[in-house]
This record gives C-alpha cells, sequence and structure tokens, in this order.
C-alpha cells in the first residue's frame, strides 16, 4: 500500500523552479484560559454544611475532597457552606465552597469537644443544613462527626462512607468482608480518596469569620497540651517533614545535619539505599516505604515514577536538584535548581542564623 | 474519688482470612488495661456483651483475663445502646476498643453510650492512668503527635489498636472462667434507628464520586491533548545563599518551621 502524500505541505520553489518540502513547527495548539463557570451565583436558604479543621492554616486534602462532594451533590437551589475550625489562609473556591464560614477559635490544637459541639449545634440550629458532611480522620474530624450524630439524635448517619452518589452512600461491615448501602443520610462522614476534586465549575467561597458564640460554664475535659515524637524516633510513615536524599546527595554528614536542624526524618531513594548511603528502612518508593509528611525536602531526586508514587500523599514537596527537566521538578511545589551541597549548606547556615534571632528576640 | 467499677465492653471478632470466630483484638486490649487498672485500684471489673452467650469467641476474653462475662442478649432489633446503659448506670469507668471488627464497625458506640448516660467520652486512647479524682489519658494522632486529657470521672475510654498493652493468653483460665446470660429486660428497647442497609459481598471496589461534566466533543479532544498546569515555581537564579532564602520562606509562608 502506497502512503498518499500531502499535495498541499509546506514548500517554497527553489532557484531552478523545484518545489522543496520545508519543515515547520506543528501549528501551535494553544487553547486560551478558559474561566470555569460558577456552579450557582444565587444566594440561597437550602445549604449542606461541611465541617473541617484546618491545619497550619490550610485544609488537608482529605478535607478538600469532601468540600468537593458536596458541591458535586448539591443541585442548583442548594449552597454549600463550608464550616472551617482553626485559621484559613486558603482559598476554597475550586473545591466549590459557595461559602466559607472560618471560626478560628476552634483549632485542632486544643481539645475543646464541648465548645466546638455547642457552637456547632447552635448554628446547625439557626441554618438548618439539609446535609452534613465531614471528612472521617483521625485529626479531629472523625471524632468531632461521631459527637455531632449522638448529640443530633434525630438524624440519619453513615460512618466510614466509602462511595456515595445522589441516591446512595456504601460502608464497608463485617470486617470488610461485606459492602452496605443505604440511602444518602443527613450525617455522612467521609473516608479520603472517594471522591475526585476535578470540578467543572468553581464558587464563590464568600468568606465570612464567626466569633464563637457560646461559652462554657463547666468542662469535663482538660487539655494537658499536645506533645510530638521526636523525628528520629517515629516511623517514616508517620513523620511530618522528610529530608530525603537520592543519587545526588555526595555528602550525608551535611544531610543528616539539615535534617537535625529541621528537626526531621531522614529518607531515601532507592539509588542512595543501594549505594549503602542509608538503610533499607529508610528507601521510600514503590519498593519502600508511601509517606504522607506535610512537608518533603527531595535533595538530588531526579524522580522515578516509583519513587513519586511513594510521594503521592505529601502536601509540600520542595525539591533541589541540578537538572531542571527532571521529573521531580514537575511534581515539586518548588523547585530550586542548582548544587545539592552548596544549597544545604546555606540552608543550615540560614536556618542557625533565623534559630539564633529568634531567641534573641525571645529573651 | 476511686474508681469502684470498671465495665469492659467486648464485642467478637473473627479472624480476617478463614472467617473463624475469635476475640477482637482492639476490646482485648480495653480488657487488659481494664485489668490492671482494677488491679491497682481494687475495683470491681465487669466484662460486658451485648449478643449470643454462646459464641465461642467470648472464650478467648476469659482465656486473657476476665473472670466472668456478662452477656445481655439482643434480639435482631435491639437498641444495643439502651441495654448497655441501663447496666452501666452506676459504673466509674467505661472502657472499649475504637473500632468493632464484625457488625457495623462504625465506631460509634462509644460517643453513643456516653450521650446516653451523659458523661465525657475520649477516643483513640493509648493510656490511662488515675490522678487524684480524674483520669489522665493519651490520645494518639497521626504524624507522631500525641496528647494528653485530663477527663472528670464517671467516663467512657475508646482504648486505639496501637496502645502498648502486651495481651496474656492462658488456656487455665479460659477453663476457670464463666460465662453467664443476664435475664432479657421485660420492656425491650426497640432500636430507634431507621437505616435499612442492602448488604452485598464485597466483590467490587467502591466507585469513586465525580462530577458529571457535558462537554462537546470539541471541548473533550482539547482537554485530552491539555492539562491542567500543575507545576511549581522553579528557581534558576541567584547564588547558593538566595536560593536556600527561596527554600527558607516558602517553609515560612506555608507555615512548615516555626523559627
Amino acid at each position: 500500500m502506497t502512503t498518499r502524500i500531502n499535495p498541499n505541505r509546506p514548500s517554497k520553489i527553489a532557484a531552478a523552479g523545484l518545489k522543496r518540502i520545508v519543515l515547520t513547527a506543528p501549528t501551535n495548539l494553544q487553547v486560551p484560559h478558559q474561566q470555569k463557570p460558577v456552579r450557582t451565583k444565587k444566594n440561597l436558604n437550602a445549604s449542606y454544611l461541611v465541617i473541617a479543621h484546618s491545619e497550619r492554616g490550610t485544609l488537608c486534602d482529605h478535607a478538600l475532597q469532601t468540600i468537593a462532594a458536596a458541591a458535586i451533590l448539591a443541585d442548583a437551589e442548594t449552597n454549600v457552606l463550608a464550616l472551617i475550625l482553626g485559621e484559613l489562609t486558603e482559598d476554597l473556591a475550586n473545591v466549590g465552597a459557595d461559602q466559607v464560614m472560618v471560626m478560628p477559635e476552634l483549632d485542632f490544637e486544643h481539645f475543646q469537644p464541648e465548645l466546638e459541639l455547642a457552637n456547632i449545634s447552635a448554628l446547625i440550629e439557626s441554618i438548618q443544613p439539609l446535609r452534613i458532611f465531614i471528612p472521617d480522620n483521625h485529626t479531629g474530624d472523625g471524632d468531632l462527626g461521631r459527637r455531632l450524630i449522638a448529640h443530633q439524635k434525630t438524624k440519619t448517619a453513615v460512618t466510614q462512607v466509602v462511595e456515595m452518589d445522589v441516591g446512595h452512600v456504601a460502608t464497608y461491615q463485617a470486617g470488610g468482608t461485606s459492602i452496605a448501602q443505604t440511602a444518602l443520610p443527613e450525617i455522612t462522614l467521609l473516608v479520603a480518596n472517594t471522591v475526585d476534586t476535578h470540578l467543572p465549575f468553581t464558587a464563590l467561597a464568600q468568606r465570612s469569620n464567626q466569633a464563637i458564640s457560646n461559652q462554657l460554664t463547666s468542662n469535663s475535659y482538660q487539655d494537658l497540651g499536645m506533645q510530638t515524637i521526636a523525628a528520629t524516633e517515629i516511623a517514616l510513615e508517620e513523620a511530618d517533614f522528610i529530608v530525603s536524599a537520592g543519587n545526588g546527595v555526595q555528602n550525608v554528614a551535611t544531610l543528616e545535619s539539615l535534617a537535625h536542624t529541621l528537626e526531621a526524618s531522614i529518607g531515601a531513594s532507592r539509588v542512595a539505599v543501594d549505594d549503602g548511603k542509608f538503610s533499607r528502612d529508610k528507601q521510600i518508593g514503590a519498593s519502600g516505604k508511601t509517606v504522607s509528611a506535610s512537608a518533603y525536602l527531595a535533595i538530588g531526586i531526579s524522580g522515578a515514577v516509583q519513587h513519586l508514587q511513594g510521594i503521592k500523599d505529601c502536601r509540600h514537596v520542595i525539591a533541589i536538584n541540578t537538572d531542571a527537566s527532571a521529573p521531580m521538578v514537575k511534581r515539586a511545589d518548588l523547585s530550586v535548581i542548582g548544587d545539592a551541597e552548596e544549597i544545604m549548606s546555606a540552608l543550615i547556615t540560614l536556618i542557625a542564623e533565623a534559630k539564633s534571632a529568634n531567641l534573641k528576640v525571645a529573651a | 474519688m476511686n474508681i469502684k467499677r470498671i465495665a469492659v465492653l467486648v464485642s467478637t471478632g473473627r479472624h480476617p482470612t478463614s472467617g473463624v470466630p475469635r476475640h477482637c483484638r482492639n476490646d482485648s486490649l480495653a480488657l487488659t488495661i481494664g485489668i490492671d487498672l482494677s488491679h491497682s485500684d481494687a475495683a470491681k471489673l465487669d466484662v460486658l456483651h451485648a449478643g449470643n452467650a454462646n459464641n465461642p469467641a467470648l472464650m478467648d476474653y476469659l482465656a486473657l483475663g476476665a473472670d466472668q462475662i456478662s452477656v445481655i442478649p439482643t434480639e435482631p432489633d435491639t437498641d444495643i445502646v439502651d441495654s448497655l446503659a441501663e447496666r452501666l448506670g452506676d459504673t466509674d469507668l467505661i472502657l472499649t476498643g475504637s473500632r468493632a471488627e464484625n457488625d457495623q464497625d462504625s465506631g460509634l458506640l462509644p460517643y453513643l453510650l456516653a450521650e446516653k448516660l451523659n458523661i465525657p467520652i475520649v477516643a483513640n486512647v493509648l493510656e490511662v492512668r488515675q490522678i487524684g479524682d480524674k483520669l489522665e489519658v493519651l490520645q494518639f494522632f497521626p504524624k507522631g503527635k500525641r496528647r494528653r486529657v485530663a477527663v472528670n470521672l464517671p467516663a467512657v475510654i475508646a482504648i486505639h489498636p496501637l496502645a502498648a498493652v502486651e495481651l496474656r493468653f492462658a488456656y487455665a483460665r479460659q477453663l476457670q472462667g464463666k460465662i453467664h446470660s443476664l435475664s432479657t429486660p421485660v420492656d425491650r428497647n426497640q432500636a430507634t434507628s431507621i437505616m435499612q442497609w442492602q448488604i452485598q459481598q464485597a466483590t467490587r471496589k467502591p466507585n469513586k464520586l465525580k462530577a458529571q461534566e457535558n462537554l462537546t466533543g470539541h471541548e473533550r479532544l482539547l482537554s485530552a491533548i491539555t492539562s491542567e498546569n500543575k507545576g511549581g515555581t522553579v528557581v534558576n537564579d541567584g547564588n547558593s545563599v538566595e536560593k536556600a532564602q527561596v527554600i527558607l520562606s516558602y517553609l515560612r509562608e506555608h507555615q512548615l518551621i516555626t523559627f
């Protein structure tokens, strides 16, 4: 079979009247950046309420998924109201929150379930939400959600929801051997990664700060303070700050001192472990550990898919790399191109200066 | 105030592969903590189970240290929370596991019970000790965080699976221990729950919730060749100190460091 040649392909006429093919770049398929439509602009009375604690001014992916779930399930006549307990510096328009209410006093760092319950019950009383969605996590929301379910006895509720749509929710029962379905309840406690946060619409995310109104006269609980286990003793899967080394790290001592100054755990890519620079239990990636740190500092790691798989749950990824085209740079939220050793040393000095300046201010 | 009565609520579990009835590990941890506390405080320990007294799984709890287990008989429509609450009115401390392995395992029972009895509840507890007239507990949180909380008695405490407790299994105790059925209350508590469950074997993966997109063919093709730009900022310029400064300000901006 002969291939048909396009007679109109780009060409020019050469000196002797000969037709010469010219190579041209393919016409650029630049798509104009389109603004997503706003889901609903009406100021509505009916609402879906999403409750979540923030951490360091942002919401975890799990909480964002829960807001997105409410936005997907809400119809055009229903508002999505996100009630954030703790400070919030993030914009929630992309996950579909029509209104954002922030209660900075009720942050996760303090254990005050009675105060939270009193204020949330008062809010529920005043706005009468049609449904309530809460992420079922171990950082305060799952606990709060169950307290709310026990308190709001008349409302139907399902915890540990692994599947939901407009008609039904499903949850595992009998130790995960059976899956049980029921109609969409009034209170839903949602498991992580059950919702796709990619939405074809945005929302207005009108923000209001709400001071807590109800104060308690007596308290059954007394918070004696949060403590954090030292980074060196904690398992890598549980660590919140990880400094990770790859093939680009020549001097392990510098990396260890950087991890020490940042109070971070140490991880490594497969190459660094195979080289014998780190023990096998430090390996992060498909054949090592899957980590979910808030901050992941990848030093000299090119970012093989197997490694990126292990860090898919990390919130902030910072890369130091000599190669700007490495896959890790595409994944990272901040990439610094340069020599790892020099930047690490500079970082150690800067942090030491910042710490001593802090001490002077405190004194 | 001394703790006079401790109640441990136990449920039955099953082996994940063979399905053989066995003890629920979370509840066994609560039982062991309860036994240790009852020894140090000379308190009376009740071990309660709501369900079938003939379940072989209950024998495991005898072997793990319970002298006797009281079983509250239930019918399929019994409200377990009400039945338990009736028996627990004068108990100072109620211990249980955080999640059951059988039935609904919603993790709600401790909360419903605490609400019914109008007493405080602390979940995900790793350690329990009595200080004065209060109970001091260590709560588990992910990412290496732990919180100490003092709670007034009486209270419900749900134990976390990671509690540092060693289970001690002794067959001799299983032979000595007794399981006895409590009488069924005259006016049986009908469950008020109106949830209608449709239960199937868990053979399929749960479906993810996705937003409906009504795109034209042209838009769908366009979205296949373009992707939303997700990459972060790339810093190429400056010397190493300036680059380190960029990293430090990023960490500060997102409150990842406190200095």
